[in-house]
């Protein structure tokens, strides 16, 4: 079992990266961060008593179901207002519009200078763009497999789908990206 | 760049690196994440993490023993440890017979003298059932 201590620390872990990958997919600040506290409280009050190791799986679950759960309770409040389109299956880069893309913090790091720190964050928003409008069974295997750090298998359980799924969509986003930022001349 | 995908279920060396370069890209936007979210976060995790406590409080019940020991759901008590705090109620219980019974054989015997009085005294029993002689009892008797 997890001590107290041990629990927050995961959740100190991996709460910034369980925000960006709301965000990402809600594309709303204060409801990622409603998601990301849901998920929280969830796992402290159901898995509390679990294994440390246990954790990060059931907290991957608990805020893919928490989004999904989202995303209901919007198609419900406001039909003519819903995201369903993140659900269609999309194999084209679509009309993402850049400007749309998400305002970050540009605080200059001391150790870069400030060209190479406007150019990385200028990458970083174009990545994100293309994340953002990647469809979303596409955008979730991805930041779990390659981003969260899971195997193909507990990605796949993680999203409630097979392994051969996971892989496709997995393929199919980083060929995606690939392919957008190329686009716009960015190598990574 | 060459295109990654021919048979999207077969392992491709070349896009798992090139996701795991985009995933290293994108742990920068994490480190820019503006204070009053952060904030926002810790409050959360704090909060979660309080409210898992007091949860988990509520569904393990504590007993306090005599000797002042918890014995609680997650606690690892013994035999003997258990025991030892089933003892005083159990005594407690002992005590309450034993001073039930002696109550009883003390009334028992008191009743007994009573009727030992009745059937050796000069006056016949029945003279007790006689209303002017109760009142005479009442008043004093001879004395």
């Amino acid at each position: 079992m997890a001590s107290e201590q041990e629990l927050e620390a995961f959740l100190k872990g991996v709460e910034k990266r369980a925000f960006k990958r709301s965000y990402y997919h809600v594309r709303n600040e204060e409801s990622a961060l409603d998601i990301v506290q849901d998920s929280m409280m969830k796992l402290c009050e159901h898995y509390g008593h679990k294994p440390l190791e246990e954790l990060p799986m059931l907290f991957q679950r608990i805020l893919t179901n928490s989004t999904l759960d989202w995303f209901r309770r919007q198609k419900t409040k406001n039909a003519l207002f819903s995201n369903l389109s993140d659900f269609e299956s999309r194999d084209e880069g679509g009309d993402f519009d850049i400007l749309e893309s998400l305002l970050l913090n540009t605080n200059p790091e001391q150790i870069e200078s400030a060209q190479d720190h406007a150019q990385r964050a200028q990458i970083l928003r174009v990545i994100e763009s293309e994340i953002q409008g990647l469809p979303a069974r596409q955008r979730e295997a991805f930041l779990m497999r390659y981003w969260e750090e899971l195997d193909v298998a507990e990605t796949a359980s993680a999203m409630g789908c097979s392994q051969g799924s996971v892989k496709t969509h997995c393929s199919r986003a980083v060929a995606a990206l690939a392919k957008a930022l190329k686009i716009r001349g960015i190598c990574i | 760049m060459k295109p990654f995908f021919i048979n999207t279920r077969a392992p491709n060396p070349a896009a798992e690196e090139f996701g795991v370069r985009i995933a290293a890209r994108l742990d920068d936007s994490t480190r820019l994440l503006p204070v009053h979210v952060a904030e926002r976060l810790r409050l959360a995790r704090v909060q979660a993490v309080k409210q898992g406590r007091l949860l988990r409080r509520q569904e393990t019940p504590v007993f306090v023993t005599s000797s002042g020991s918890r014995w609680g759901k997650k606690d690892h008590f013994g035999f003997w440890g258990r025991a030892s705090s089933v003892l005083p109620l159990i005594a407690l219980l002992i005590g309450l017979v034993f001073i039930g019974i002696l109550q009883e054989q003390q009334r028992a015997h008191e009743i007994a003298e009573v009727d030992t009085e009745l059937l050796t005294g000069d006056l016949p029993p029945v003279a007790y059932t006689d209303p002017g002689f109760a009142q005479y009892l009442k008043v004093g008797g001879p004395d």
